[in-house]
C-alpha cells in the first residue's frame, strides 16, 4: 500500500525537482555558529533519518555542550510554534526537503 | 556548757554587767556551788523507754498473750541504696538483663490508661458545673481524675522504662545467644545531667542583587510541507538567478565591447542597487524634462534648423551664408579648446568633442570628452573626465559606444560610454605602451578577422601605433616610425641621433584598407602602408609648415585636401607631387573638410575665427562663403566637422564652445543631371562633376608616371 502511494508522489517530485540541501530560514547567530549548527543538524538528521526524536536529542545535547544549556530543539515535518528565545541563539532551517529544524536557547 | 562559760568568762562578765538577763519565773535559784557541782551522765545499753511486759488480747484464746519485747534498735533514718552487689541475686539478674518488676508495672499502666480514658470521656461530656445535683459525683470523679493524673505522672517513668528494658532484654538475649560469659556494660539510665552550650550566633544580613536578564525575542512560524516546498523553490530560483547574474557579469568583464552589449545586469536585492535603479528612472524623467525645456527655449532655432532657408540666396549668384544655430558649452570646459569633433556614426544628432588645449604655455590639468546632443545644447549627454588634456577623439563606426581618445600625456583611452563614463574600458599602459609625446590623432579601423577592435594612433614621438583590444588589455604594435630623410645628427660620444618627424594627423584611405596618409609638422605628407614599416609609398612635400588636417574626398578617394599652418589649403591627387588646387586663406588653417554631400565643396576653418566654404565647381579661386564664426581677438577657431545627413557644420573654438551652423541653399546645390543622362543618380553625377574639374588641372607629365601598386586598387574603384 505504502509503496503504491509513494510512487506517484515520487514521480511528481522528480518532475518538480525537490531540493534536499539545508536551507537556512532564520538565524541570528554568528556566521561560524550558523555553519557549525547547520553541519550538526545535517549530521544528526542523516544519522537518525527515521527518528526525529533522536535527531533532536542529539542536536540538543551537542548544542548544550557547545553553546551552553538550555537549548531546545524541534525536528518535525509539520508544526506551528511561537517561542521566546535568547537573542543570538536561534536557528530555523529546512533540511531534506520535508524537515523543519528549530533550535533555540531559553 | 560550764566550760563554755569559763572560756568566755571575761567577755560574758562585761556583757552581763551592762545587760539584765531575763529569767523564767519558775527557775530554780541555785547556789554557786550547786551550780558548779558536776553531774555525770552514763549511756547504757539498757533502754529506759523500752516498755516491758507488753501484752495483746487474743480473742481466740480469750486471754492476754505476752508479746515479744521490742528490739533494742530504733530506726531513725532509712534510705535504700541503688547499689547492689554483683554477686547478689538481684545483681546477677540485672547483669542478665532481667528486671524484677514487669507484671506490676503493666498492671499499673493499664489502670492509668483506663482512668485517663474515663477522664477524657467525662471532660468531653457537655455537662458543665451549672447543675448542682450532679456536683458531688463530679467532684468525686474529679478526685479520681486527679489521682489518675498523679498515677499518670508516676506512670511516665514506668512507661519510659519498658523500652529501655526491652532493649536491654534484646541485647541480653543477643548476648546470651552469642557470648553469654561476657558481662554486659550497663548504661546509666538515671544518673545523668544535661549540659548545653550555645556558640555565639553571628548576626545575619541579607543582601540581594539581580542581573539583567539576557535579551529575548519572540519568533513564531508554521511548518507545513508546502511552505517548506515553496521556500526551497524560491531559494533555488534565487540561486539560479544569482548564478545567471554571475555568469553575465563574468562575460561582461571578459568582453565589455561585445557588439550588442546586453543591458546592464539588474542585480536582484540590495537596497543600494534598488535606489540606483530608482535614481536612474528619476534621472530619465529629469532628462526628458530637460529636453522639453530646451526644446521650448530653442524653439526658434529648432524651426530655423528644420525649415528656414536663407531667401536671399535666390538673388545671390554663387554665394552662400551660414546661419548660426546652437552653441554647445559646458561650464567646466570654458578654458579648454575643442581639439576634435566627431559625429556619432549611429545617431545623427550626437557629437563627440574632445577638450584639451593647443596653447602649450597655458597647460590645463584636466581634459574632457563630452558628447553633446543637438536636442540638448545646454549640457553634455556624456562627460568623461581625464587626467590629461584630450587631444583627439574617434567614434567606432560599427560600435558607436566605443570611443577612443588620445591624451596630451601620450596615453590613449578607450571608453565604453554605454557601460561607464567614469572608468575607461581600456587604457594604455603608462610605462610600456604610451606614446612619448602628445597623441595627435587616433582613428578606428574595421574589425580584424577575429572580431577584435583595433585603432591607430599617432604620437609626437614619430610612431604610428596599432592597438588591438583584447579581453582585458590592449596590445600595441608600432607600424611605422616616421624618420626624416636627412642624415642622422651626430650626438655626443659618437652616437647618431636619427631625426624623427612629428606626425600631426593620420587619414586612412577610404577604400584601400592598408594605405594611409600621415601629415607631419614638417609640412610633409607621407603615404604609408601598414604592410611596410620602413618605407613610404609616397612623400608629398606639401607645405612649408605643419600640416594640421587632411581629408579624403567622399566621392573620389584619389583626391584629398590638406590644411596647414602656412595659411594654405591644398587639394592633392594621389601620387602627384604637385597640388591640383591651392588656396591661401591668410591665417593658420586649423581644419579642412570635404562636404559629404558634394564632391566639390570643402570647408576650412582658420585660426582668425573665419569659416570658408569653397565650391570648386563655382569658383576655383575664392571661397563662396566666408563667415566669421567667433571673435577674432578673443577666440580662435580650431576644428570643423560636417554632419553626414544634414546641412550642418560644427565649429569648435578655443573657449570650449561648439557652434552649429546651417549651410544656406547656395552652399549645397545638388547637381543637375544633363538632359541626356537623366537616369544617373546624384553620386555618379558628383563624381562626374569632379572628374570634369580635375581633367582641366591635371598635367600630362604626371599621367605618364607608372602607377603605384597600392594606389592602383583605389583608382580602379
Amino acid at each position: 500500500m505504502a509503496e503504491e502511494e509513494q510512487q506517484p508522489v515520487v514521480q511528481e517530485t522528480t518532475k518538480k525537482t525537490t531540493h534536499t540541501y539545508p536551507l537556512l530560514r532564520k538565524s541570528d547567530m554568528s556566521e561560524e555558529a550558523i555553519q557549525e549548527t547547520m553541519d550538526l543538524v545535517v549530521t544528526a538528521c542523516e544519522k537518525f533519518a527515521a527518528n526525529n526524536e533522536l535527531a533532536a536529542r542529539m542536536i540538543k545535547e551537542t548544542m548544550d555542550k557547545k553553546y551552553g544549556p538550555p537549548f531546545n530543539v524541534v525536528v518535525g515535518e509539520g508544526y506551528g510554534f511561537q517561542i521566546t528565545y535568547e537573542t543570538k541563539n536561534l536557528l530555523y532551517m529546512f533540511f531534506g526537503g520535508n524537515l523543519a529544524i528549530l533550535a533555540w536557547k531559553c | 556548757m560550764p566550760k563554755k562559760k569559763k572560756s568566755q568568762d571575761d567577755e560574758f562578765e562585761e556583757w552581763k554587767k551592762s545587760k539584765q538577763l531575763l529569767k523564767p519565773k519558775d527557775q530554780l535559784e541555785l547556789a554557786d556551788w550547786e551550780m558548779k557541782e558536776p553531774h555525770a551522765r552514763i549511756l547504757l545499753t539498757h533502754n529506759p523507754l523500752k516498755p516491758d511486759g507488753l501484752v495483746e488480747w487474743s480473742f481466740a484464746e480469750g486471754s492476754f498473750i505476752p508479746l515479744h519485747p521490742p528490739s533494742n534498735y530504733v530506726v531513725a533514718l532509712d534510705i535504700k541504696g541503688t547499689l547492689m552487689h554483683r554477686l547478689s541475686p538481684e545483681g546477677l539478674a540485672q547483669l542478665a538483663g532481667d528486671t524484677g518488676l514487669p507484671a506490676e508495672d503493666e498492671e499499673e499502666k493499664e489502670e492509668v490508661e483506663v482512668e485517663e480514658g474515663e477522664q477524657k470521656l467525662e471532660e468531653g461530656e457537655p455537662k458543665p458545673a451549672e447543675v448542682p445535683a450532679e456536683a458531688k459525683p463530679e467532684d468525686e470523679e474529679g478526685e479520681k481524675g486527679e489521682e489518675g493524673a498523679e498515677g499518670g505522672e508516676e506512670g511516665q517513668p514506668a512507661e519510659a522504662a519498658p523500652p529501655a528494658e526491652a532493649e536491654a532484654k534484646g541485647d541480653a538475649e543477643d548476648d546470651e545467644e552469642g557470648k553469654p560469659s561476657k558481662p554486659k556494660k550497663l548504661t546509666n539510665q538515671f544518673n545523668y545531667s544535661d549540659r548545653a552550650a550555645q556558640t555565639y550566633n553571628l548576626p545575619t544580613r541579607s543582601q540581594e542583587t539581580q542581573t539583567i536578564p539576557p535579551p529575548k525575542e519572540n519568533f513564531s512560524s508554521n511548518v507545513l510541507q508546502w511552505i517548506i516546498y515553496d521556500d526551497y523553490l524560491t531559494d533555488y530560483n534565487r540561486q539560479q538567478a544569482e548564478l545567471e547574474l554571475e555568469r553575465l557579469a563574468r562575460e561582461a568583464q571578459k568582453a565589455p565591447i561585445t557588439k550588442h552589449a546586453p543591458p546592464p545586469p539588474k542585480k536582484s536585492g540590495g537596497r543600494a542597487q534598488l535606489s540606483e535603479a530608482v535614481q536612474a528612472r528619476v534621472a530619465q524623467c529629469w532628462k526628458t524634462l530637460e529636453r522639453m525645456i530646451n526644446q521650448n527655449i530653442n524653439d526658434e532655432i529648432n524651426k530655423d534648423y528644420k525649415y528656414w532657408d536663407d531667401p536671399s540666396d535666390q538673388y545671390r549668384e554663387e554665394e552662400g551664408t551660414l546661419l548660426p544655430l546652437w552653441k554647445f558649452t559646458y561650464e567646466k570646459t570654458r578654458k579648454h579648446s575643442v581639439t576634435d569633433l566627431q559625429w556619432s556614426p549611429w545617431y545623427y544628432d550626437l557629437v563627440a568633442a574632445s577638450l584639451g588645449y593647443f596653447d602649450h604655455m597655458k597647460p590645463l590639468d584636466t581634459g574632457y570628452l563630452c558628447l553633446y546632443s543637438l536636442k540638448n545644447p545646454s549640457y553634455p549627454e556624456y562627460i568623461c573626465q581625464t587626467q590629461s588634456a584630450v587631444m583627439t577623439v574617434d567614434n567606432h563606426p560599427d560600435h558607436p559606444y566605443m570611443i577612443v581618445i588620445g591624451l596630451y600625456d601620450g596615453n590613449t583611452i578607450v571608453y565604453n560610454i554605454q557601460a561607464s563614463c567614469k572608468t575607461p574600458a581600456y587604457k594604455s599602459d603608462e610605462v610600456t605602451q604610451k606614446h612619448r609625446g602628445i597623441v595627435w590623432d587616433v582613428t578606428w579601423r574595421p574589425d580584424l578577422p577575429d572580431g577584435e577592435l583595433n585603432y591607430y594612433s599617432i604620437g609626437a614621438d614619430g610612431n604610428v601605433n596599432h592597438w588591438i583590444l583584447l579581453q582585458t588589455e590592449m596590445s600595441v604594435t608600432t607600424i611605422i616610425t616616421l624618420c626624416m630623410d636627412k642624415e642622422p645628427l651626430r650626438g655626443p660620444d659618437g652616437t647618431q641621433v636619427i631625426l624623427k618627424s612629428t606626425p600631426s594627423c593620420i587619414k586612412f584611405h577610404p577604400s584601400n584598407r592598408d594605405v594611409f596618409l600621415v601629415g607631419t609638422e614638417e609640412g610633409l605628407i607621407y603615404k604609408c602602408s601598414t604592410s611596410y614599416s620602413a618605407t613610404y609609398l609616397f612623400t608629398y612635400r606639401a607645405h612649408s609648415l605643419a600640416v594640421y588636417r587632411m581629408d579624403y574626398n567622399y566621392f573620389n578617394s584619389n583626391i584629398f585636401v590638406s590644411g596647414s599652418a602656412d595659411w594654405r589649403v591644398k587639394i592633392w591627387e594621389d601620387n602627384r607631387h604637385e597640388p591640383l588646387y591651392v588656396f591661401d586663406l591668410g591665417a593658420f588653417v586649423g581644419d579642412v573638410k570635404w562636404a559629404p554631400y558634394s564632391s566639390t565643396v570643402l570647408a576650412a576653418g582658420t585660426i582668425d575665427g573665419k569659416l570658408s566654404v569653397f565650391d570648386l565647381n563655382i569658383s576655383k579661386y575664392k571661397p563662396i562663403c566666408i563667415q566669421a564664426v567667433v571673435s577674432k581677438k578673443k577666440n580662435k577657431l580650431t576644428r570643423i566637422r560636417f554632419n553626414q545627413r544634414f546641412p550642418i557644420i560644427l565649429v569648435g573654438d578655443e573657449k570650449g564652445m561648439i557652434t552649429a551652423l546651417k549651410l544656406s541653399p547656395n552652399l549645397r546645390v545638388p547637381c543637375k543631371p544633363p538632359k541626356k543622362m537623366q537616369h544617373l543618380d546624384q553620386t555618379t553625377l558628383q563624381i562626374m562633376k569632379l572628374d570634369k574639374l580635375l581633367s582641366v588641372v591635371r598635367e600630362p607629365v604626371v599621367l605618364e608616371r607608372p602607377p603605384d601598386p597600392a594606389a592602383s586598387q583605389a583608382t580602379t574603384k
